[in-house]
């Protein structure tokens, strides 16, 4: 009876498609509601700022933290004794004035006395005492103890022979003067408290409430901001202090975005649902080079790719050398597009001490000879070698850049590997590749800080080159207080490093590359990328 | 068997679809195999000054960042993409026909067992195998063969199994059984003679399978690391600028999309003619 089965699923498909229609209509309606519908619907606070950060931070805790990510975080939470200008002329922050003694080895910062923590109570030199403490105490273990390995017994200290802090020169001569005592005078010390693990702490909290002090119900700072909220993977909320003794913020709340991708980043600015980016990848840099947004501006940081020097075949400094000759720096800049610099030498461009003539030049020939001297004329039998890079779009269109100026000018085949940022760093530390990629950004704009990165003691040289003839350059440099004597001595570190025993290969100096909303103003740009929100205010007149 | 296979190839012939994909699978296959004649630029040849160029006279599908010739570069990733396809469904035709024939075959507490491993492997998410593999076995081609194989013979092997455990209880494979042919004879020359259609209909599943697959891994990072590249990576490349620079997306986007539709059509057309419950209908 096929009539009947007709009949049925007639009346089946009837009040079907009735349903269907309706939900078409529906989901018509949502997509012209939002492509018509008032433009008021997608607006935000007018007083709220918002911004991206490329992972979780690791740390809120400062006299921990180690990267740029907790600084984008911590320079908003807290000050230090001393501030920065956009043009890194040294301003006085939580120390009102300070005093240098005539031989340059005692430094006396006198404290504001109306600055006061978000608890109410009011900072005083101890708190700094204290937080120096922590830092250098070995038990912290913290990377960045070295920072104040000037400090009188300070390495003893943190070396564990030495228990009583009473005997490094830290102390508190009253509630508002900090007395720091110099093994010798060091012409860049008065920018190391500007660095986040010298912002004083609060002993009691941290005690109170061990690992847990960082949490926004219990974390005391002093800083323009607070920290109101922090949703794991997903942001943190920063809103304006009202008991900071500067002028206040005009902006109530800043929120950081945690996302991890460039390009999902890019695509919640062209949406506007954030106000800052900053990074853009090279792909899509000459897209929005040509917006009013693009800000662009120096960086002191630079890129290099290191060589374990332990590792076959570059324990022979031939070697080194051809990889560095062999590659085209020039070429970086048109393929980046973002004004970074070419470089062979190492200390960036805007600091003192910058010298571009230094380091080993693009030459083919040279190369090719030196790799033919150390045994593989024209690149025969050359060893298979690994070159890794940490996960990130400009990481691997440089690597290919590499890979193929090697394979072209050198007959050398390198193999490319990428892995993430954290297991990356790991890898550093235990096992480094023959070549693996890093940058360096300035803690504290002076040459002392790009040099140290690669003496003996270094926690952060990666490459295991170890040179006692550098190790000296470096710390005379460091107590050096003629300038001109200075430059002659990283000259001779920046020849030894790039030229004659060559364990990194500097490519180029980093440029800031910002998208920011033109209703942001006040937002300055430092040469360290320091992501500072105080001064910021939001105005849409549209 | 002669007239099995001449009625296929009819039955096929009349399917324009699968005619057509046919000749373009074989077009594509020869591309691949004299990329470096036709390529008109080495695949890893830069050349910075001039990067991102639209497709134009002298590069008919444009350049990439670093200035490589994207057509040269697409040519060169036929080779990749047609390369693991047909590798790995070969090798998973084998694992998966010898496989499935031995559990079929023999049955029993073996068949049992046999087949509720593949359950395992089925159930095991077959991403994270990948990963698994790829991690274990590095980033080379070699990992992607044998990350890919290893989840793709298992469906192979129960289509095998099925066809074996229909075909051994037929008149012919008894007699056969009766008259004192070995078990290892029986299978090579009465069973798989007897179930080859359904496996190359499975073959032209498998390849395209195994180039999605690849073209995916390529597409989130776990495929093919530079210089060498296969359509799914350089989708991967240009995927971000799909506003600004779209060719970038577009060519290979289409070599993937019109070869793996092409094994498809011809896939579909196969099964018509080889499947004898479907003739004359």
């Amino acid at each position: 009876m096929p009539w009947i089965q007709n009949l049925k699923t007639h009346e089946r498909t009837q009040p079907m498609k009735k349903i269907y229609g309706i939900i078409l209509a529906l989901i018509i309606l949502v997509i012209a509601w939002n492509f018509f519908g008032p433009k008021k619907f997608h607006s935000h606070p007018e007083k709220e700022f918002r911004f991206v950060i490329a992972s979780e931070p690791p740390t809120l805790d400062w006299s921990l933290a180690t990267d740029n990510v907790s600084a984008d975080i911590l320079f908003n939470l807290m000050e230090g004794l001393i501030q920065f200008d956009s043009d890194l002329n040294v301003k006085p922050a939580l120390a009102e004035r300070w005093d240098i003694s005539s031989d340059g080895k005692r430094y006396t910062f006198h404290l504001r006395s109306d600055a006061l923590w978000t608890d109410g109570k009011p900072i005083l030199a101890s708190h700094f005492v204290d937080g120096w403490e922590r830092l250098l105490n070995p038990k912290t273990a913290s990377d960045y103890a070295y920072f104040l390995f000037d400090v009188k017994n300070a390495k003893e200290y943190n070396a564990g022979k030495l228990t009583d802090f009473d005997t490094v020169g830290i102390h508190a001569q009253d509630d508002h003067t900090l007395v720091v005592d110099l093994w010798h005078p060091a012409s860049y010390f008065l920018k190391i408290p500007f660095f986040w693990v010298t912002f004083p702490i609060r002993k009691d909290i941290i005690e109170q409430f061990k690992d847990a002090w960082t949490d926004p119900k219990n974390i005391v700072t002093c800083g323009p901001f607070r920290l109101k909220e922090w949703k794991h993977d997903y942001s943190v909320t920063l809103e304006a202090n009202p008991s900071y003794y500067g002028e206040k913020p005009k902006i109530s709340t800043a929120t950081a975005y945690i996302i991890n991708e460039d390009s999902t980043a890019l695509s919640l600015y062209d949406t506007n649902k954030v106000d800052l980016i900053r990074r853009i990848p090279p792909l899509l840099i000459s897209h929005y080079k040509n917006l009013a947004d693009y800000k662009n501006s120096p960086f002191l940081r630079g890129y290099y790719y290191g060589m374990n020097v332990k590792k076959k075949p570059f324990t022979d400094s031939r070697i080194r050398k051809a990889f560095s000759l062999a590659i085209d720096r020039s070429q970086l800049s048109t393929i980046l597009q973002g004004n970074q610099i070419p470089t062979s030498s190492w200390i960036p461009k805007g600091m003192f001490g910058y010298d571009e003539t230094i380091g080993l030049k693009f030459d083919k020939e040279k190369a090719q000879l030196l790799l033919a001297q150390a045994g593989y004329p024209k690149g025969e039998h050359f060893p298979s070698i690994k070159m890794v890079y940490d996960t990130r779009d400009d990481n691997k269109i440089i690597a290919e850049f590499l890979q193929s100026q090697w394979k072209e000018h050198l007959n050398v085949t390198v193999s490319i590997d990428n892995q993430e940022w954290k297991v990356h760093l790991k890898m550093l530390e235990t096992n480094p590749p023959e070549l693996w990629r890093l940058g360096w950004g300035a803690d504290f704009p002076d040459p002392d800080n790009f040099m140290n990165l690669f003496t003996s003691y270094s926690g952060n040289n990666h490459t295991q080159w170890k040179n006692k003839e550098y190790d000296q350059l470096i710390e005379e440099a460091a107590k050096e207080l003629d300038s001109q004597k200075r430059l002659t001595l990283y000259q001779k570190a920046q020849h030894l490093l790039t030229e004659e025993d060559v364990p990194i290969i500097p490519l180029f100096i980093d440029s800031q590359n910002v998208l920011l909303k033109s209703y942001v103003k006040g937002y300055t740009l430092n040469p360290m990328s320091n992501n500072i929100l105080k001064n910021i205010s939001i105005s849409k007149n549209d | 068997m002669n007239t099995l296979w001449s009625d296929a190839f009819k039955t096929l012939s009349k399917n324009k679809p699968a005619l057509l994909s046919l000749f373009f699978i074989i077009f594509i296959i020869l591309v691949a195999l004299f990329a470096n004649l036709l390529a008109p630029y080495g695949y890893e040849i830069q050349n910075p000054s001039q990067r991102l160029m639209f497709p134009n006279r002298t590069f008919w599908m444009g350049t990439d960042i670093l200035g490589r010739d994207l057509l040269s570069r697409v040519i060169y990733g036929s080779r990749m993409s047609i390369s693991v396809g047909l590798i790995v469904a070969i090798c998973s035709l084998i694992v998966g026909t010898l496989y499935g024939s031995l559990s079929g075959y023999v049955g029993g507490k073996i068949d049992n067992l046999l087949m509720r491993i593949v359950d395992i492997l089925y159930t095991f998410p077959s991403l994270l195998l990948i990963i698994l593999i790829r991690v274990i076995f590095g980033q080379g081609l070699f990992g992607i063969f044998l990350a890919l194989t290893i989840v793709g013979w298992v469906d192979v092997s129960r289509i095998v199994r099925g066809q074996v455990l229909q075909l051994k209880e037929m008149a012919f494979i008894e007699a056969a059984r009766a008259v004192g042919v070995k078990n290892r004879f029986i299978i090579f020359k009465h069973i798989l003679p007897n179930i080859l259609g359904p496996i190359i209909v499975t073959l032209t599943f498998e390849i395209p399978a195994a180039i999605l697959s690849e073209s995916f891994l390529s597409f989130i990072g776990l495929g093919l690391q530079p210089p060498f590249s296969s359509w799914g990576s350089l989708a991967n490349d240009g995927f971000q600028a799909f506003k600004s620079f779209p060719h970038l997306i577009i060519f290979p986007g289409f070599s993937i999309f019109l070869t793996v539709l092409a094994f498809n059509l011809l896939g579909d057309g196969l099964r018509d003619a080889l499947d004898p419950k479907l003739k004359n209908a």
